[in-house]
C-alpha cells in the first residue's frame, strides 16, 4: 500500500483520537504508537477518498469534488449511506435553527453538538418550538441519493407529507448497536465522568479546525477545488466512522488474542482479575486497569478490514492475472 | 476280426481318427447298412485297409462273423459315445436298430443327411462348433450327393464312360454297392479321389471359414503393402519366366499346340478334375441320372462340348497332360502366393550366399519349376513333387542353424506342399498312340482277363481300370487283394498278416501310402504304364514318411475340424506362431489384397495424385458381389433367427445355381471383405432417410423421429415471482414517466405564449415483450448451441435490468460491454461450478453389519449439490446474503419507492393542473353553462373525486389523439395566463426593482391633442387609416402580426433598413392602391373631408377587422386568445 506521508503541519489530531478511541470503547489513555498509527491510517484514507473523489469529479466532467462524488465512494456500505444523510439531514436542522436563531434571535445553542453523535439525543437537548419546526421542515428536505428512483425521471415532485422513510429505520441498525455499547459503558459513570465523555463525544477533525483538517488531508495537493463546508463536514464524520471502526476491530482483535491467551495457561491469574473487576474495589483503578490496544491490534484490525472479499476479484478467475486489490474504505 | 476292435481299442488317437472322419458321408451312411459297414470302415479308414480288405472278403462268405463283428464294432462306438457323451445314446440305439433294418432302406435315406448323421452325434461333439456352419454342410452335401445317388441308381453299368473322378467314382461305387465283390482297387481309387476332393473341400472350407470370419474381424491395411510387393515379385517372375520362355517359343507350339477334338475316342475328353464349373454340372448330372434320357456317351460328348475353354495345358496327343499340370499348376500357384513363399521364388543370387552352390548341388527354386512347367518338363507328379521337396530341403539343408528364420518359411512351406501335392493326380503323361495302343490291347484282354464282372462294363477306361487288378495281380497275390507290393514296399507286412498293433505311425503312413497307391495304381492302369512304388514319393526319409502320414490323417482331422487348431497342436516343432485365423486371412487375401492395393497405390504414385491414371471405378461384378454377399447375410441371419436347423439340401439349390451364373458370366471371385472394395457397395441407407414415393411420384416424407422442436421459452425470461416484479416495477416506471412527460408540457405550456400540436413529442412507451425465437428443429437434446442467440438473449436480459436500474435509454456500447463482462462472469461462474461438481469422488468405506462387507466402499461425490453451488458464488464473489438484499432492496423496495413515485407525480401535475381548471369553473360560463346542479351543490370534486385526474389526463391523451374534450388551446391559454400571473406575483413578491412602466396611452382621436404638434398629423393620417378608431401598439398586435424587432447584428452596424415580410409588402401595396383610390373619391369630393372620413372608412374598416378584434381582445383576454391561438394550431380553428 503506497503511502504517500503528505504531513504538512504537527497539529493535535492525536487529542481527537484519543477521545474517539475513548469513545468508541479504547480505554483513556491509548498508547501514543497506537494513535499515530491511527491517525497515519485515517489520514490515509482521507487522501485515497479525496483522490478517487478527484478522478470520479474528472470522469463527470466537473474540476470539483462534489458530495455525491463522497457518497459514490461509500456507495455499498448502505449502513453508513444512510448514517451519514442522516447526519446531513441534522446539519441542514442546525443550520436552519441558526437562521431562525440569528433571525429570532431564540437559544438552541446545544444544537450545535454533532447531532449524529447524538442521534438519540439529537433533537432532545435542543427542543424549543422554533427548532423543532425547523427541524422537520429541513428533515423534510432530505438528502436524495444520486442513483435513488427520482433520478430515474425527468420531473422532481415535491414530496409528499406521508413518505415514511422506511430504509432508515433498518439502517441503524448498527447505530443503535454502538447506542447501546455506549449506554453500558456511560452505566456507571459519575457525572464527571460523564461530562468527560460526551465531552469526547463531540470530538471531531473537522470542527472548528478546518483549515488545519485541510491542510492535513492534503487539499489543494491532491485536489485543487475549495471543498465546501459540506464535503469538509462529510470527511469529517468519516473520519470518525474510520477511527471507530479501528478501534471496534482493535479491540475485538484484543479481546480474542486475550481469549486465546487465557485457554492456553496463566488462566488463574485471568481469572482472579476478572473477579477483581467485577467486584470493582475502592482502590481500584476505574476502567483504565485494562491494557490499552497495541499497534500489533491495529494493524491486525486494519489488515482483516482491508481483506477484500471475492467479489473484487471474480473476474480474475481462470485467468493468470494477479489480483491487485485497491485500497479499501474504511 | 479282432483287428478293428483291437484297433480302436489300442490307440485312442486312431479312434479319435476314425471319429472325426464325417468329411466322408457316404461312409457315414454305409456303416449303418448291414454289410457295407465293413467295407467303408476300409474306405475310410486307411489304416484298417488291410485288416477291412480281409474283412471284406470274408463277409460274403460267412455272415455271422460279419454281424459278430458289427455287434461288437456297435458296442465299442456305444462306449466312446459313454466316454464322449451320454446323450446319444438313444441314437445308438437307433442306429442299431437301423443297422439291422435292410440295405433297400438307405438309398432313399441317403438323401436325409440328419438321420445318417446321428450316429455320428456323439463323437461330433467334440468339434461341434464346426459342424454348426452351414457351408461346411452344404459343401459336403454338394459332394455327397453325387456318390450316394450313383449308388442308389439302379444301373451303375450306364455311369461307365467317363474320365473324370467325379464320375468314375460313383460308377465305382455303385458297382460295389451292387455287387458284394468289392474290388480293392476301385475303393482305393476312390479315397485316393477322396483325398483330393477332401483337400479341394479343406481349403475351400477354410476359404470359406476366412472369409465368414472377414466379416467377424476387421483386417487393416498395414500389410497389404507387403501383399503388393510380393505380388509384384510374382508377377516379375511370370513375365521373367515368360519371356525366357518365349526365347524359346520354337517349343511351345510343338508342346501345346490344341487340337481339334477328336471325338470319336471319348477316352479323350479327359476332363481336368479343377474346372470348377463342369464339377459342379456333372454333379447336378449325376444326381438327376435317371431322369436324364441320354447314354454316358452322349453326355460325355456334351460335357466335352461344352467345355469351351480348354485350359493352354490341353493337348489331344499327349495323354493327361492337361489334367496333371492344371493341378500341379495350380499346386505351383497356390504355393507361390503363400505367404512365406517369397525367398523361394528365384534362384538363389550367388552374391547373397556366395558358398550356396558349393553345398547345394541341386538349385531349385518356384520360378525355375514354373518354367519347367511351360516347358512341358514334368512328365509325372513324381517329377514335379521331388521339385518341389527338393527347394524345402535345399533351404534346409544351407540354413541348418535351428533357429533360422529361413527355416520356419521352409518348413512352412513344406507343410503346405504336403498338403496340397495330393491334389495332383497321379497321371504319368503319355502319347496318344500309346495309349490308344494299350487300350486296344486290353480291351482285347478283358473278358478272359476279368470274367463276368468287368464284362459287365461297358466303358473301356473303367475296363482298364478294373483290369488294373490283373495287372496287379502280376505283383501281388490275388485279383482282390493286391496289397502285397506296396505293403512291401513300407516294410508293413501284408493285409493278411496285419499285425494286431500296429504304431501310430506306420499305420498312419500306411494309410498316406495307400493313397498314394492307389492313385498310383489307378493311373498306372489307365495308361498301362507301371508306375514307380509310392514309397518314393517321400524323399525325406521316416521322418518325413512319418510327416507325410500325420499330415495325411492331419487333412482328416482338419477337415473334421474346420479350424486348423488340433493342426498347429500336432507342428509345434513349426516355428509357425502366427495366429492362425490372420495367416489364413493374409493367405487367401493376398492377391486379392495385392490387386487392390496396387490399384490404389497406382493412382498415389510417387506420393502424389496421379491423375493420368485410370480412376478406380464401380464395376458391375463388384456390385454384383456386394449384392451376393448381402444375400448370403441376410440368408444367414434370417436362418439363424428362425433357429431350424440348417438343412443342406435346401440350400444347395440356389448357391449352386448362383455359382454357376457366376461362372458363365466369368466373373472372378474375391476373397476379399466389402470394405476392401468401397467402390462397389451401397452404403447402408438409413430407411427414414430414403427416398420413397408413393403410387403418385409425391415424396413419401420421412420424418425423423429423432428431430424434435426446440421447446418455447428457451430464450425468454423464465416466469418467476422476481421476473414478475422486475416487470411491474418496469411498467410502474413507464407509468410515471408518462406522467412525467404530461408535467413537462404543462410546464411548457406555463413558459411559452404559444404552443404548437406537434412540438411535444408523445411519450407512448411500448409495453415490454420478450419475442422468443422461431420454432426450430434439432436432432438432438442438448441445449441449442447457438452463441449470437444466446448473447442477443443476454443483452435483452441486460437491457432490462438497465432500465429496472432506472436507465430509459442508453447507449449500444454500453449495453454491449455490459453484456460481454456479464457473459464472461457467467462463464466463469459455471466454470467454477464445474470444477467444484467435477471434484474427484471421496471413499467413504461403509460399515455394515455383515461382516465380509468390508470392502464395500462407496463413493461419494466430494460436494454436494448445494455446498458446490454455494462454492461457486462464493469463489466468484456472490453470497445468498448480498442476493437476498438486492431481491429485498432493488427490487422489492424499488417497487414501493416508484408507487410512491408515482403518487407524488400524480399529485404533482394534478397541482399544476387544478388553476386552470379551477379558472374554467370560475369562469364558469364556459366550462359548466348549463347550469349544473352538481357545480352549484359543491359535490363536484367529490363526485369526480378520483376521476377528476384521469379525466384530466384523458383529456389531454384524447387532445393528442382523436376527439378532445378540452381544447390544447383553451388549456394551454389558461396555464399560461395562470402562471404568468403567478409568475408576476412571484416577481412582486420578490421584489423586482424595476417596475412596468406605464402603458402608452392609445391614440385616439381624442388624445391626439395631446401629443406633440409634429406627429399630430402623421397620427391623424394613421387614425384615418384605421377608421377614426385607435391606434395599436405594436406590442399589442397578434403575436403573428407583429413585426419583428430589429435587432442590432454582432457588427455593430444598421447595415440596412428593416425588411418588410414579402406578404406584407403585398399588403401594404394593395392597401396602398385602395387608399389612393379612395383619395380619388374623397378629392371627388371636395374638401370635406375631414367630417366624411368616418362615413368612408367602414370600407377600410372592415377590411382592419382583425385588429379591431384584437383591440377588444385587450378588454377580453379569453376571445382574444381564442383568435390568437387559432394562429397556434390550425386544426383546433374549425373545430372551435
Amino acid at each position: 500500500m503506497p503511502r504517500e506521508p503528505i504531513y504538512i503541519t504537527e497539529w493535535h489530531t492525536l487529542t481527537d483520537i484519543i477521545k474517539m478511541m475513548f469513545v468508541s470503547g479504547e480505554t483513556g489513555d491509548p498508547i501514543s504508537e497506537t494513535t499515530t498509527l491511527i491517525e497515519q491510517i485515517v489520514q490515509d484514507q482521507v487522501q485515497h477518498m479525496l483522490r478517487e473523489c478527484t478522478n470520479l469529479a474528472t470522469r463527470r466532467g466537473s474540476k470539483s469534488i462534489s458530495t455525491d462524488d463522497l457518497f459514490m465512494l461509500i456507495r455499498h456500505d448502505r449502513a453508513k449511506i444512510s448514517r451519514l444523510r442522516h447526519f446531513l439531514q441534522w446539519k441542514d436542522v442546525r443550520r436552519s435553527v441558526k437562521d431562525s436563531d440569528d433571525k429570532g434571535g431564540d437559544a438552541g445553542a446545544d444544537v450545535g453538538a454533532d447531532p449524529d453523535l447524538l442521534p438519540g439525543a439529537g433533537a432532545g437537548p435542543g427542543a424549543p418550538g422554533g427548532g423543532m419546526d425547523a427541524g422537520k421542515k429541513a428533515k423534510r428536505a432530505k438528502v436524495d441519493l444520486v442513483w435513488d428512483v427520482q433520478s430515474f425521471f425527468a420531473e422532481n415532485p415535491p414530496l409528499m407529507d406521508d413518505v415514511e422513510d422506511e430504509e432508515e429505520e433498518e439502517m441503524t441498525y448498527a447505530t443503535l448497536l454502538r447506542l447501546k455499547n455506549a449506554d453500558e459503558r456511560t452505566k456507571n459513570m459519575t457525572r464527571e465522568e460523564y461530562v468527560h465523555w460526551s465531552d469526547c463525544r463531540q470530538a471531531s477533525f473537522t470542527y472548528r479546525k478546518g483549515k488545519r483538517f485541510k491542510e492535513w488531508a492534503g487539499f489543494g495537493l491532491i485536489t485543487d477545488s475549495k471543498p465546501s463546508d459540506d464535503i469538509i463536514d462529510i470527511l469529517g464524520f468519516l473520519t470518525f466512522e474510520i477511527v471507530q471502526t479501528l478501534t471496534e476491530e482493535a479491540l475485538k482483535v484484543k479481546q480474542a488474542e486475550d481469549l486465546w491467551k487465557k485457554s492456553n495457561g496463566g488462566g488463574g491469574k485471568e481469572e482472579k482479575s476478572l473477579k477483581r473487576k467485577r467486584e470493582r474495589g475502592l482502590f481500584d483503578p476505574p476502567e483504565e486497569a485494562r491494557e490499552p490496544v497495541q499497534t500489533a491490534h491495529v494493524q491486525e484490525a486494519y489488515r482483516r478490514l482491508q481483506k477484500g472479499n471475492n467479489k473484487s476479484k471474480a473476474m480474475l478467475n481462470f485467468t493468470r492475472n494477479v489480483h491487485r486489490s485497491a485500497l479499501k474504505l474504511i | 476280426m479282432f483287428a478293428p476292435s483291437l484297433q480302436h481299442r489300442t490307440s485312442s488317437r486312431e479312434r479319435q481318427h476314425y471319429a472325426r472322419n464325417p468329411p466322408q458321408p457316404p461312409n457315414t451312411i454305409r456303416i449303418r447298412t448291414p454289410n457295407p459297414p465293413l467295407s467303408d470302415e476300409a474306405m475310410s479308414n486307411g489304416s484298417n485297409n488291410n485288416a477291412l480288405g480281409e474283412g471284406v472278403d470274408v463277409v460274403p462268405e460267412e455272415d455271422p462273423r460279419a454281424a459278430r463283428w458289427r455287434e461288437q464294432y456297435m458296442r465299442t462306438e456305444a462306449r466312446l459315445a459313454a466316454v464322449l457323451g451320454g446323450a446319444c445314446n438313444f441314437d445308438l440305439l437307433d442306429a442299431n436298430v437301423n443297422s439291422s433294418s435292410a440295405a433297400a432302406d438307405l438309398a432313399p435315406a441317403a438323401h436325409d443327411a440328419l438321420p445318417t448323421a446321428t450316429p455320428k452325434k456323439p463323437v461330433r461333439t467334440i468339434d461341434e462348433d464346426d459342424y454348426g456352419d452351414d457351408d461346411d454342410a452344404e459343401d459336403e452335401d454338394d459332394t455327397r450327393t453325387s456318390p450316394l445317388l450313383a449308388k442308389s441308381a439302379p444301373n451303375g453299368t450306364a455311369v461307365g464312360g467317363l474320365d473324370p473322378p467325379s464320375l468314375r467314382m460313383p460308377t465305382l461305387s455303385s458297382k460295389f454297392g451292387l455287387e458284394r465283390t468289392s474290388s480293392p482297387i476301385s475303393v482305393h481309387a476312390k479315397s485316393s479321389d477322396d483325398v483330393r476332393k477332401k483337400l479341394e473341400q479343406d481349403k475351400k472350407a477354410a476359404e470359406d471359414a476366412a472369409k465368414r470370419s472377414f466379416h467377424t474381424l476387421f483386417h487393416t491395411l498395414e500389410s497389404d503393402r507387403d501383399a503388393m510387393l510380393e505380388q509384384q515379385k510374382l508377377d516379375e517372375l511370370d513375365r521373367q519366366v515368360e519371356t525366357e520362355m518365349s526365347g524359346q517359343s520354337a517349343n511351345a507350339p510343338v508342346a501345346g499346340t490344341p487340337v481339334a477334338p477328336q471325338q470319336g475316342t471319348l477316352s479323350t475328353t479327359n476332363l481336368g478334375a479343377s474346372s470348377l464349373t463342369l464339377k459342379h454340372l456333372i454333379a447336378r448330372i449325376d444326381a438327376q441320372r435317371d431322369k436324364v434320357h441320354a447314354s454316358d456317351t452322349q453326355l460325355r460328348s456334351l460335357i466335352s462340348e461344352v467345355r469351351k475353354n480348354r485350359s493352354k495345358w490341353a493337348n489331344e496327343d499327349r495323354v493327361g497332360q492337361e489334367e496333371l499340370y492344371e493341378s500341379m499348376e495350380k499346386v505351383l500357384m497356390e504355393l507361390k502366393a503363400g505367404e512365406h513363399a517369397n525367398p523361394f521364388l528365384q534362384r538363389v543370387n550367388k552374391r547373397e550366399a556366395p558358398d550356396y552352390y558349393n553345398i547345394i548341388k541341386q538349385p531349385m527354386d518356384i520360378g525355375t519349376m514354373m518354367k519347367k512347367l511351360k516347358q512341358l518338363q514334368y512328365k509325372s507328379k513324381k517329377e514335379f513333387t521331388d521339385d518341389l521337396m527338393l527347394i524345402w530341403a535345399n533351404c534346409l539343408k544351407y540354413n541348418s542353424a535351428s533357429d533360422h528364420p529361413l527355416r520356419k518359411k521352409a518348413l512352412y512351406m513344406r507343410k503346405e506342399t504336403e498338403k496340397l501335392v495330393p491334389l495332383i493326380p497321379e497321371i504319368t503323361v503319355r502319347d496318344r498312340a500309346e495309349v490308344e495302343a494299350e487300350e486296344r490291347r486290353m480291351r482285347n484282354g478283358d473278358a478272359d482277363a476279368d470274367g463276368a464282372e468287368d464284362s459287365e462294363d461297358e466303358e473301356p477306361i473303367m475296363a482298364s481300370r478294373g483290369r488294373k487288378a490283373p495287372s496287379k495281380g502280376a505283383k501281388g497275390s490275388s485279383t482282390t487283394t493286391r496289397k502285397a507290393p506296396p505293403a512291401g514296399l513300407e516294410g508293413t507286412p501284408g493285409p493278411d498278416t496285419k499285425p494286431a498293433v500296429p504304431t501310430l505311425n506306420h499305420t498312419v503312413s500306411n494309410l498316406k501310402n495307400e493313397f498314394l497307391r492307389a492313385d498310383s495304381e489307378m493311373e498306372g492302369s489307365v495308361n498301362g504304364l507301371s508306375t514307380p512304388p509310392p514309397g518314393t514319393l517321400t524323399p525325406l526319409g521316416p521322418n518325413g514318411a512319418l510327416r507325410n502320414g500325420v499330415h495325411g490323417s492331419q487333412t482328416d482331422i482338419s477337415d473334421a475340424d474346420g479350424t486348423g487348431a488340433s493342426m498347429s497342436g500336432f507342428f509345434e516343432e513349426d516355428a509357425d506362431l502366427d495366429d492362425l485365423e490372420y495367416k489364413t486371412w493374409k493367405q487367401v487375401t493376398k492377391k486379392d489384397r495385392a490387386t487392390i492395393a496396387a490399384e490404389r497405390h497406382r493412382l498415389f504414385r510417387d506420393d502424389q495424385l496421379q491423375v493420368d491414371e485410370p480412376a478406380i471405378l464401380r464395376s458391375k461384378a463388384g456390385m454384383r458381389r456386394w449384392l451376393r454377399h448381402r444375400k448370403q447375410a441376410i440368408e444367414e441371419e434370417s436362418s439363424n433367427n428362425t433357429a431350424s436347423q440348417p438343412d443342406g439340401k435346401d440350400g444347395v439349390a440356389p448357391t449352386a445355381g448362383e455359382t454357376l451364373a457366376e461362372g458363365i458370366e466369368g466373373e472372378e471371385e474375391r476373397q476379399i471383405p466389402d470394405y476392401y472394395d468401397p467402390v462397389c457397395a451401397v452404403p447402408d441407407l438409413n430407411e427414414r432417410q430414403q427416398w420413397i414415393e408413393d403410387s403418385e411420384g409425391h415424396v413419401i416424407q420421412q420424418f425423423e423421429e429423432y428431430m424434435r422442436i426446440v421447446p418455447k421459452g428457451q430464450f425468454v425470461a423464465p416466469e418467476g415471482s422476481l421476473v414478475k416484479k422486475m416487470e411491474s416495477n418496469m411498467r410502474q416506471m413507464q407509468e410515471t414517466r408518462k406522467i412525467c412527460a404530461k408535467i413537462g408540457i404543462v410546464k411548457q405550456m406555463q413558459l411559452q405564449s404559444q404552443m404548437y400540436q406537434n412540438q411535444f413529442q408523445k411519450y407512448d412507451p411500448q409495453p415490454f415483450v420478450e419475442a422468443d425465437i422461431e420454432p426450430m428443429v434439432v436432432s438432438e437434446d442438448g441445449p441449442v448451441m447457438a452463441p449470437y442467440v444466446c448473447r442477443a438473449a443476454l443483452q435483452r436480459s441486460v437491457g432490462k435490468v438497465f432500465y429496472h436500474a432506472g436507465f430509459e435509454e442508453f447507449q449500444p456500447s454500453a449495453l454491449d460491454a455490459i453484456t460481454d463482462i456479464a457473459g464472461d462472469f457467467f462463464e466463469k461462474l459455471v466454470k467454477s461450478l464445474a470444477v467444484y461438481r467435477e471434484t474427484p469422488k471421496m471413499r467413504i468405506p461403509v460399515s455394515t453389519a455383515v461382516p465380509n462387507a468390508s470392502n464395500l466402499i462407496k463413493w461419494t461425490p466430494r460436494f454436494t449439490q448445494e455446498e458446490a453451488v454455494l462454492h461457486a458464488l462464493q469463489v466468484n464473489g456472490v453470497d445468498l446474503e448480498s442476493l437476498e438484499t438486492y431481491v429485498k432492496d432493488d427490487i422489492e423496495r424499488l417497487g414501493s419507492k416508484l408507487a410512491g413515485m408515482h403518487d407524488r407525480m400524480r399529485s404533482y401535475y394534478a397541482e399544476l393542473l387544478r388553476p386552470a381548471i379551477d379558472n374554467a369553473g370560475a369562469d364558469g360560463a364556459g366550462a359548466f353553462n348549463d347550469g349544473s346542479e352538481q357545480f352549484v351543490g359543491g359535490d363536484f370534486a367529490e363526485d369526480i373525486g378520483e376521476d377528476f385526474f384521469g379525466f384530466k389526463e384523458l383529456g389531454l391523451d384524447r387532445e393528442f389523439g382523436v376527439s378532445f374534450s378540452v381544447p390544447l388551446h383553451l388549456l394551454q391559454n389558461r396555464m399560461h395566463q395562470l402562471h404568468a400571473s403567478q409568475n408576476t406575483n412571484n416577481v412582486a413578491t420578490t421584489g423586482v426593482l424595476m417596475e412596468e412602466p406605464q402603458k402608452f396611452e392609445p391614440i385616439t382621436m381624442q388624445t391626439i391633442p395631446n401629443h406633440i404638434g409634429l406627429v399630430q398629423d402623421w397620427f391623424l393620417a394613421k387614425l384615418q387609416d384605421n377608421g377614426n378608431e385607435a391606434l395599436i401598439e405594436d406590442d399589442e398586435l397578434p403575436p403573428k402580426q407583429r413585426f419583428p424587432k430589429p435587432r442590432l447584428p454582432p457588427t455593430g452596424k444598421i447595415s440596412s433598413p428593416r425588411k418588410r415580410p414579402l406578404r406584407e409588402q403585398q399588403q401594404m401595396a394593395r392597401k396602398k392602391r385602395k387608399l389612393d383610390e379612395g383619395r380619388e373619391e374623397n378629392g371627388g369630393n371636395g374638401g370635406a373631408n375631414s367630417q366624411n372620413k368616418g362615413i368612408d372608412k367602414p370600407l377600410g374598416k372592415l377590411k382592419f377587422e382583425m385588429p379591431r378584434k384584437e383591440n377588444q381582445a385587450v378588454n377580453e383576454p379569453e376571445k382574444d386568445d381564442g383568435s390568437a391561438v387559432g394562429m397556434i394550431s390550425p386544426e383546433s380553428i374549425p373545430a372551435a
